[in-house]
């Protein structure tokens, strides 16, 4: 606190009765400072005109209130305080650049406005404004974190996220894409499109959710509300909105309850998929999508979720838990049948049938294709969303679909499942039947690989306990344990979860400065993010080179900068970090000549950036361009790349830490070593203190640990040089 | 109430984390509150907006079976907030009026300190707690909660979890700092020592 002396100083001489006493006091608590004792001086001669000052203040205050409460009542009163709460603002504000036209809509997290942009171009765009309660810096965070990946996305029926930022009062707002349009469900209601119509319109979502997938994208909250359909020329255009807002917002399962003022659910839980309803859940992955499209289509075809929203909270958490986890939803053709028949009416005729009609369209492939969507185990549904849009084509196209009735065998199975402990005891009987029918060889032969195939499946299980139980530790910040149980496991298939609970335990070794064993995690980590041919992984690399470099492990290190080299052949991506941790330590000439490619390509992305006024990326661009200058030797570039990093408004403490130190480092080589001395000094200030208490892992925004830690390898180098 | 219930479950059992479950829910309540107190009110009644808004919160975290959070405070600096940018809108009105209604904006510096009129007086102090919130940011709340808000010395106290010794204490300073501010940025003319090498407030 700034004024702490100030008002311990003020407090004391404020009780001494003579000014006389006073000013000995004074002399004696400032000593030489004269300019804090002119200040308490002139605060203790302020007191009582303050006071009047405040009195009279205050009774304009009351006045105000007064007239309030007498003009619109107690209640009126009361009602524009809450207007006036953070999340509403009034139409003409200015937040950032952008300026409040209308009020749009209201959901039970946000409101959304329409917006005019001013710079860098003029554009009306979305504000979402989230309502108090969200820590501000930590959801703008979580989407920085995942800008880079959504600025890839780039597809017609996705509607842009532009921007993340904080109101002036304090709350995050999210600018994006306008979309002037219809919720799919109403709009292919009003419009009473058919069952094909529908199915195309479905498709193309699917699609968009394809792309977003696989830019490592997860929507998280697809349901209606969240896809509009505009017309464009007369074509109907679906659109999904929201896409990193759920995630940055870390939209759980209670913010997904929540209720207005007349009672009415806003954001149901009935698109949310089992693994989402499970509270604590950290694993929410693309096949979490698969489901929330399977309700929608299910909605689409039915007229209905497949579960009623109002019974699904009836009877609490748990029980609407148990329901998502365990209970079968109706087949779509069947949920039909079962609705009064006003009701089906009305469903058929939006569809342009009869009730009769609409229930034969859905029997058979359509049923099967809602409910591969919504299996209970992720595993059994389609693997991707553009799986699932393949079964729609191949139906329309009368071609036979992948999606089957469930066989006897797998229903038994799930009966087996469901009732693990009664049959137990009547296996043992059943498989001592069969044994006794005797067996051909071939036979045994068919058991044994069966057999085999068993124990993989079983060990890959297995492994994905461990990993759900280990997340589920991690997620309570129980590292050790979470730390044994996975030490020595082994994926070949990939694992989203698995991924995240090495990350974890890598960055937990890491901050508790174990280096080598922090390098193997993140080095499974690596293993886990190629399996899954993720484009978003480079933030796991720079995690990784940082704590080979800074454990010691040289051969580690060269082994690791060729394998990034490797993964990344892909120029576009992510160049910036490839070349700063891969010219974390000096390179050879043939390294350098690989590198070329990413050094060129992060130079025009660095002008696209500053264009664009992404001024944080086109600052870690600079940086980035001024190690690689440094290390093939053009010293003078590398001053200027430097400097030019240092010099963006958007502040970042690691890195511009990290630009001293190439700035360093290129000065000394210049021959200019007062220049050298003072960069180096303004880079070893912050780094030793960050490193003086525990390592905290960060934000994208402060910078993360290993920021941090690649600072503190070239502080090495610099001073040591 | 069901849902407001099951959700009130979850946050009792640490499911659900309070300030961003809850609030909007508050918000809820409130304007439900305040659609009934229209109907019934009776007149000459005084009660803060603030303090209507207090009981929405309460009413709703009521139920929870620990007072497990920390965000009451967030909450209620978040009601004074809105109070504070009612009363400097109405201000602002008010003091254009009195000047001839065609400014947009009223710039501090085109005031003075003695001819100001009470209106005036709650600008100046609104924007020289602007500073103070760089400066001290714990004391501006203080200020907030106790001139904006209308809560007492106990009241701030029990919110920030401090003595209400030290309330009184951080609010006679600040009301010093703040007019010290108001005057150092005026150039008025002052008795005693003044102005000169009080560096707390930026000059603009």
């Amino acid at each position: 606190m700034k004024l702490a002396r100030e008002e311990e100083l003020f407090e004391t001489a404020r009780q001494m009765a003579g000014g006389a006493k006073r000013r000995a006091y004074l002399q004696e608590a400032c000593g030489e400072d004269e300019g804090l004792r002119r200040r308490i001086e002139a605060l203790l001669a302020a007191g009582d005109e303050a006071e009047d000052f405040f009195a009279e203040g205050s009774r304009a205050v009351a006045g105000t209130l007064a007239s309030l409460q007498s003009s619109r009542g107690l209640a009126g009163a009361a009602a524009a305080v809450s207007a006036h709460l953070p999340g509403e603002e009034p139409i003409g504000t200015w937040i950032g650049r952008y300026q409040l036209l209308r009020k749009m809509g209201e959901g039970g997290c946000g409101v959304v406005y329409e917006a005019e942009q001013s710079e860098p171009i003029r554009r009306r765009v979305a504000l979402k404004i989230i309502k108090l309660g969200m820590e501000t810096k930590s959801v703008i965070a979580r989407f920085e974190a995942e800008r880079q990946a959504l600025a890839m996305m780039d597809h017609p029926n996705i509607a842009h996220v532009f921007d993340a930022g904080a109101t002036r009062r304090g709350p995050p707002y999210f600018a994006m894409e306008l979309v002037r349009g219809v919720k799919i469900t109403d709009y292919c209601d009003q419009h009473q499109l058919g069952i094909p119509q529908r199915l195309d319109l479905f498709v193309q979502i699917c699609h968009a959710i394809q792309h977003a997938h696989q830019k490592g994208i997860v929507h998280g909250d697809i349901k209606p509300s969240n896809i509009m359909v505009t017309l464009h020329d007369g074509v109907a255009v679906p659109k999904v909105i929201d896409f990193g807002i759920s995630k940055a917002m870390e939209a759980r399962l209670s913010e997904k309850l929540m209720v207005t003022a007349d009672g009415q659910l806003i954001g149901t839980p009935a698109y949310m998929s089992p693994e989402q309803g499970e509270m604590g859940a950290v694993d929410i992955d693309t096949r979490s999508d698969i489901y929330s499209l399977g309700v929608l289509l299910y909605e689409l075809l039915a007229g209905r979720t497949p579960f009623d929203p109002k019974e699904l909270v009836a009877h609490g958490l748990d029980a609407m838990r148990r329901t998502l986890r365990e209970q079968d939803p109706p087949r779509p053709s069947i949920r039909l049948r079962g609705l009064p028949p006003a009701e089906a009416t009305a469903t058929a005729a939006a569809r342009r049938t009869d009730p009769a009609k609409l229930a034969a369209l859905l029997r058979g492939d359509l049923d099967w294709i809602a409910m591969k969507a919504l299996e209970k185990d992720r595993r059994r549904r389609y693997e991707t969303a553009n799986g699932l849009a393949m079964d729609i084509l191949r139906h329309l196209a009368h071609e036979p679909v992948s999606a089957r009735p469930p066989s006897r065998l797998y229903r038994f199975r799930k009966l087996v499942r469901r009732n693990r402990a009664v049959f137990a005891g009547a296996g043992a009987v059943a498989l001592a039947l069969v044994a006794g029918l005797g067996t051909s060889t071939w036979l045994f032969l068919q058991e044994r690989e069966a057999e085999r195939q068993e124990t993989r499946l079983l060990h890959e299980a297995e492994s994905r306990q461990k990993i759900t139980q280990a997340a589920l530790l991690v997620s309570q910040e129980h590292f050790a344990p979470a730390d044994a149980l996975v030490a020595h496991a082994t994926f070949a298939q990939p694992t989203v979860e698995g991924a995240a609970v090495f990350r974890s335990l890598g960055e937990w070794h890491a901050t508790e400065a174990r280096w080598k064993t922090a390098a193997e995690r993140l080095g499974e980590l690596l293993h886990l993010d190629a399996l899954d041919g993720w484009d978003v992984s480079s933030l796991d690399h720079l995690r990784q080179g940082a704590v080979l470099a800074e454990g010691g492990d040289l051969e580690g290190y060269e082994r690791f900068r060729q394998a990034a080299l490797k993964r990344y052949p892909d120029t576009s991506q992510a160049a910036d970090r490839i070349l700063k941790i891969c010219l974390l330590l000096p390179a050879d000439p043939g390294l350098l000549a690989q590198l070329r490619p990413y050094a060129d390509a992060n130079a025009a992305a660095l002008a696209r950036a500053d264009a664009s006024g992404d001024l944080f990326m086109a600052a870690w661009r600079a940086m980035s361009q001024s190690l690689w200058e440094y290390r093939r030797g053009d010293y003078r570039q590398a001053v200027a790349w430097a400097q030019r990093c240092l010099n963006y408004r958007e502040s970042n403490a690691p890195r511009a830490a990290t630009a001293q130190l190439v700035l360093a480092l290129a000065e000394r080589r210049l021959g200019h070593p007062a220049e050298a001395e003072a960069a180096l000094l303004a880079a070893r200030g912050p780094i030793e203190a960050k490193f003086r208490g525990p390592i905290e892992r960060g934000t994208p925004v402060q910078g993360f640990w290993f920021d941090w830690l690649l600072a503190r390898v070239l502080l090495r180098e610099a001073a040591g040089a | 109430m069901t849902d407001i219930t099951l959700m009130l479950d979850a946050v009792g059992r640490g499911e659900a984390s309070p300030s961003a479950d809850l609030l909007p829910l508050v918000y809820d309540e409130l304007r439900r509150c305040a659609a009934v107190r229209m109907s019934r009110e009776s007149p000459g009644q005084t009660m803060q907006p603030t303090a209507m808004v207090h009981e929405a919160w309460l009413r709703v975290s009521g139920g929870v079976r620990e007072r497990r959070w920390q965000n009451r405070a967030h909450f209620f600096g978040a009601a004074v907030e809105a109070m504070r940018r009612i009363l400097i809108e109405s201000a602002r009105r008010k003091s254009r009026l009195k000047r001839g209604g065609g400014q947009i904006r009223l710039e501090l510096n085109e005031l003075e300190l003695a001819g100001s009129s009470p209106d005036e007086k709650v600008l100046m102090i609104d924007e020289a707690l602007e500073r103070l919130e760089t400066a001290d940011p714990e004391k501006a709340r203080i200020v907030a909660l106790k001139f904006f808000g209308g809560r007492t010395s106990r009241e701030v106290a029990d919110l920030l979890g401090v003595t209400e010794r030290t309330v009184e204490r951080h609010w006679a300073f600040a009301k010093a700092w703040l007019f010290q501010c108001i005057r150092a940025e005026l150039g008025s003319e002052r008795p005693g020592p003044g102005p000169v090498g009080f560096d707390g407030p930026n000059r603009a």
